[in-house]
């Protein structure tokens, strides 16, 4: 068949005549390149030089014989496959077999090498060996240095904006800011400066953020959230100053002296958490949690970050990011743990296991040196309250007096519970414990910022009583007011001491108290459905808030003074945050603060003149507002009074000639109309 | 401040008014009766008895003699004000909503609602020798409605102008020699649920839901303020001799049970004419208030509310003596 097939086909040929010559002439030189016809084609064309950029080379990886190539092979591959798909992979062998020491690995394109070289380069492996990664072509770009040198072009001056303007403000004032929803994910920012005898508004930012935002602990910066990361504002205009690439941030921690950014966002994998220096915005440490790791608590002074996984405590060091020690602290049952705020001692306790007790434990970092235990019994639950200058510290300890294991759940349950305030003088020698037993369910529990008193509500929630006790050098606390039957379940210390917000956070009613004077109720007052308290840095104000996050009408904030008196009312549709700016600790010294304390009356006039002065320019302004208004509307009302009055006639007309224009009571006559009511007939005898 | 409390209708009231005098006030309710009362001392002197369903709008003329009202019930009727009776009753095709009468008290209009398949109108009757032949008798005009249903309505201009307030927040002026629209504005976005004269009649103010009350020129309908709340607004009224304007109100009835007394926004509230400012809130009712006005001495001010209580507020001293600037 096939031949037969090729023979007709070769018939058909045959009718198209004889195939022309498509022979080159004789002494033809063709003119036309490969390049000209198929460039775009040949650019294609693979050279021996192509994937060079995806090269990686790791140095100072472990020598090992060939028994354990495999190993080691495995290890590196799990650490660098992390960046993408490792193509190919290199070990050079020496004479023995055994590894040189370093490899060359090939991803599938350069971004994955460049990505392993940023996050890889410097990993410790273990103790004597530290990554170096390289990518392959660096090595080539290093070798063909020129050798004159040439002098690199001045860069242009980037002005840096004044990050601590706010604070040289001359009147003092402080700042806040309001977030609204006003579209699904995007938040509206006001900033505010709380300024007499009405704030000023100093900016607002549509689409600022896309959740929320958080102002450092000093008030530096501003952090917003966004898809992709967050992003750090300063400076007097909220100008950009950095930002943080990671997806889905949802939550972030300043460390306290504003050095380092701790971010946390879900991954696949578990939450991870990278800790950035927040200068220069370089990644320092990447964590991936897998839900045993508690939140990073940074100690005061930003020398450690510590964070609590499964029976141990793990510090790391700044700037390095190293494991103190290169080793985590092992505590079996750790149930929790806080950072001393003033000094580089951590307190923690362990639960109760069968046999042994819970224990309440101070150590001091970096040394690890157990300074106190405190052996507690019963315990169900505690919890560590620091006192903000470092002087005291209470534990509160849920205890019991039955427990019984319910088999079912395998949950214990408490029964008769009673509650003990353990109280630790840290300032005083071997550190002497009091404790202090409440009989009655504590609802909240507040150390004064500024001072040495601790409030507690304790008691039903709806006929709760609040305790206030005192604590001094060398004695038991001491119980100096107990305020009855209060309903509340919040406390709110102002930040500088002495006042205090009782709040009801359902109903949304708030008492406020002077503890200096008696614990006289200065005033009390509603703000309906309110679920935020914020006292401003200095103390003086006080803000209660109705944000969107928890009811959707009447969202809005009230200002009150720290009097407990409302000075301003504003609704805001969707108001979600109202937050005072931070304001960074005072450098002054105690001594110079208890020479302005003493002089304040001096001060006192000096202020009180110029609040005066400011109100009475404002009030003058509205008055001159109000005069204003009150021409423009006379000035029309001129000519209606005169239609008015021109109608009189016709008005007469109307209504029976009878001038109805005025009331006229004065002149009506009094009418004394007498009529029977009733008839009644009595019968003398 | 001590209010005397009305306690006489047994569902929320709709409507309040004092005569010309101010000696006796008048309500409405949804309970279908209307109610007369002495203002000096809240002793009820009378029900009107009579309709089936809820009073919307009631009105009574300068003489004291004739009164009027609309209701839910289809019909609009005309009392004998002394004796408490029927003179006569006019049935509409769809509920009636507003009524009044006009200044001389010669005419009235009524308005009915734009329901039932039938387009909203406002109707002008004469009412000079009223007698059960109103029912029947052929009225002097009528001005149909075609766009927004009329919502509440005013006599302005002594007998010439009719001033309709509209659903969607529209407010319409009519010249009742030609039966035309004059002018029309929108400044309001959301119903206008309420609308009342100055003394002089020479501005009006209105209430509407869209949470703002707004001063107008009876005949330019130029709207020369604004006074701003966060709840809708259902009535409104200017002091006969002061510049001030009293703002009652709350959310929606249908909200009423799920929100807290405290959280309701049930207090009247204070405003200068002038400067839009508020300057004063009185509280009482625990339910949205649907109706209030200024007695016309101006020394004393009544509400009426979901709640079904009339409350007669007479002014302290102190009302008096406040002075703004």
């Amino acid at each position: 068949m096939a031949r037969k097939k090729n023979e007709q086909f070769s018939d058909d040929d045959q009718d198209y005549g004889d195939e022309p010559n498509f022979d080159d002439p004789e002494g033809f030189v063709d003119d036309v390149s490969d390049e000209e016809l198929l460039g775009d084609f040949l650019s294609n064309k693979p050279c021996e030089t192509d994937g060079v950029e995806n090269v990686v080379v790791v140095d100072n990886i472990p020598k090992v014989g060939q028994a354990r190539q495999e190993k080691l092979r495995s290890v590196i591959d799990k650490l660098f496959s992390t960046f993408g798909q490792i193509n190919k992979e290199f070990y050079p062998v020496d004479e023995e077999g055994n590894t040189k020491g370093y490899a060359f690995l090939e991803y599938k394109n350069s971004e994955n090498a460049e990505e392993a070289v940023k996050s890889l380069n410097n990993h410790r492996l273990d103790k004597s060996h530290t990554f170096a990664v390289n990518l392959f072509t660096d090595f080539q770009k290093y070798e063909h240095i020129p050798e004159k040198w040439e002098p690199p072009t001045p860069q242009p001056y980037k002005v840096q904006t004044d990050l601590y303007n706010f604070l040289i403000e001359p009147d003092g004032y402080d700042q806040f800011c309001v977030a609204a929803e006003t579209a699904p994910n995007a938040i509206q920012v006001q900033f505010w400066q709380n300024t007499l005898p009405e704030p000023m508004e100093l900016e607002t930012r549509d689409r600022f953020t896309e959740t929320f935002v958080k102002w450092s602990p000093q008030g530096t910066y501003i952090v917003t959230f966004h898809k992709q990361g967050v992003v750090l504002w300063a400076g007097t205009t909220f100008a950009r100053v950095n930002r943080f690439q990671q997806a889905a941030t949802h939550f972030v921690d300043f460390s306290p002296c504003e050095n380092y950014l701790v971010t946390y966002g879900p991954t696949p994998d578990g939450q991870k958490i990278i800790i950035w220096d927040i200068r220069t915005g370089l990644e320092k440490r990447t964590f991936i949690s897998k839900g045993n790791m508690s939140r990073f608590r940074w100690s005061h002074d930003d020398r450690y970050v510590a964070y609590m996984g499964e029976n141990a405590i793990f510090i790391h060091e700044t700037p390095t990011f190293y494991l103190l020690d290169l080793k985590s602290i092992k505590i079996p049952g750790i149930r929790n743990f806080s950072w001393s705020p003033t000094d580089n001692i951590i307190a923690y306790w362990v639960a109760e296991v069968t046999d042994v007790p819970a224990k309440v434990t101070l150590m001091e970092i970096p040394r690890r040196t157990e300074i106190r235990n405190k052996i507690l019994f019963n315990v169900a639950e505690c919890k560590i309250h620091w006192q903000q200058s470092g002087d005291y510290l209470c534990v509160k300890v849920d205890r019991f007096s039955k427990s019984r294991k319910d088999k079912k759940d395998s949950d214990v349950k408490f029964l008769g519970m009673f509650y003990n305030l353990e109280i630790f003088h840290m300032r005083e020698k071997d550190i002497p414990v009091d404790s202090v037993e409440i009989k009655e369910l504590i609802l909240a529990f507040a150390w004064e910022p500024v001072g040495t008193k601790f409030a507690i509500i304790h008691g039903e929630p709806n006929i709760a009583n609040v305790t206030f006790y005192e604590v001094k050098k060398g004695q038991k606390p001491n119980l100096v007011k107990k305020l009855e039957k209060k309903v509340c379940g919040h406390l709110f210390w102002s930040p500088r001491g002495q006042f205090i917000v009782l709040a009801n956070l359902t109903m949304g009613t708030f008492e406020f108290v002077d503890t200096e004077n008696d614990f006289v109720v200065m005033n009390s007052g509603d703000h309906f459905r309110a679920s935020e308290v914020e006292w401003d840095p200095t103390g003086r104000y006080c803000v209660t808030g109705v944000s969107a996050w928890k009811v959707k009408e009447d969202n809005g904030y009230y200002i009150w003074s720290f009097q407990g008196k409302v000075t301003k009312r504003v609704m805001l549709k969707n108001f979600e945050q109202f937050l005072w700016r931070p304001r960074p600790k005072t450098l002054l010294s105690e001594q110079q603060q208890k020479e302005i304390k003493k002089n304040l009356k001096k001060y006192y006039a000096q202020f009180e003149s110029k609040d005066r002065l400011r109100t009475t320019r404002a009030s003058k302004e509205l008055l001159e507002k109000r005069a204003h208004l009150r021409e423009l509307f006379m000035e029309y009302r001129v000519k209606r009074i005169e239609d008015y009055n021109n109608q009189k006639t016709r008005r007469l007309e109307l209504r029976n000639h009878v001038d109805t224009d005025n009331l006229n009571t004065e002149d009506v006559e009094e009418e004394i109309v007498e009529f029977l009511i009733k008839e009644e007939t009595t019968i003398i005898e | 401040m001590k209010p005397i409390i009305l306690q006489g209708h047994e569902r929320s009231i709709t409507h309040i008014k004092y005569n010309r005098e101010g000696d006796l006030l008048f309500s409405s309710s949804k309970d279908s009766k209307a109610n007369v009362w002495f203002s000096l001392n809240g002793e009820r002197l009378g029900t009107f008895n009579g309709h089936q369903g809820a009073i919307w709008c009631l009105d009574v003329d300068w003489t004291s003699t004739k009164f009027l009202t609309a209701s839910g019930d289809m019909t609009v009727k005309l009392w004998d004000l002394e004796y408490g009776t029927t003179i006569a009753t006019i049935k509409c095709k769809s509920p009636g909503r507003t009524c009044g009468f006009s200044y001389s008290g010669n005419q009235a209009a009524y308005s009915n609602d734009s329901s039932m398949g039938q387009t909203c109108e406002v109707t002008i009757i004469d009412v000079r020798n009223a007698d059960s032949n109103l029912s029947t008798a052929d009225p002097i005009l009528r001005i149909p409605i075609s766009s927004s249903k009329v919502t509440s309505m005013l006599w302005a201009n002594l007998d010439n102008n009719i001033i309709t307030g509209h659903e969607n927040g529209m407010v319409s002026i009519f010249d009742l020699r030609t039966g035309k629209e004059l002018n029309s504005v929108k400044d309001h976005t959301s119903t206008i649920n309420d609308m009342q004269l100055s003394k002089d009649g020479t501005m009006f103010v209105t209430a509407s839901k869209d949470t703002s009350a707004k001063l107008f020129d009876s005949e330019s309908l130029v709207c020369l303020k604004t006074y701003k709340t966060e709840k809708p607004v259902n009535s409104a009224s200017i002091s006969p001799i002061l510049d001030h304007v009293v703002l009652g109100g709350g959310q929606d009835a249908m909200e009423v049970t799920t929100t807290s007394t405290q959280a309701g926004k049930f207090d009247s509230r204070f405003y200068h004419l002038i400067y839009e400012e508020e300057f004063a809130r009185v509280k009482g009712h625990f339910g949205p208030i649907n109706s209030l006005s200024f007695h016309p001495d101006g020394h004393s001010y009544a509400t009426g509310g979901e709640d079904g209580f009339v409350r007669l507020q007479v002014f302290d001293q102190s009302y008096f003596d406040y002075m703004f600037d």
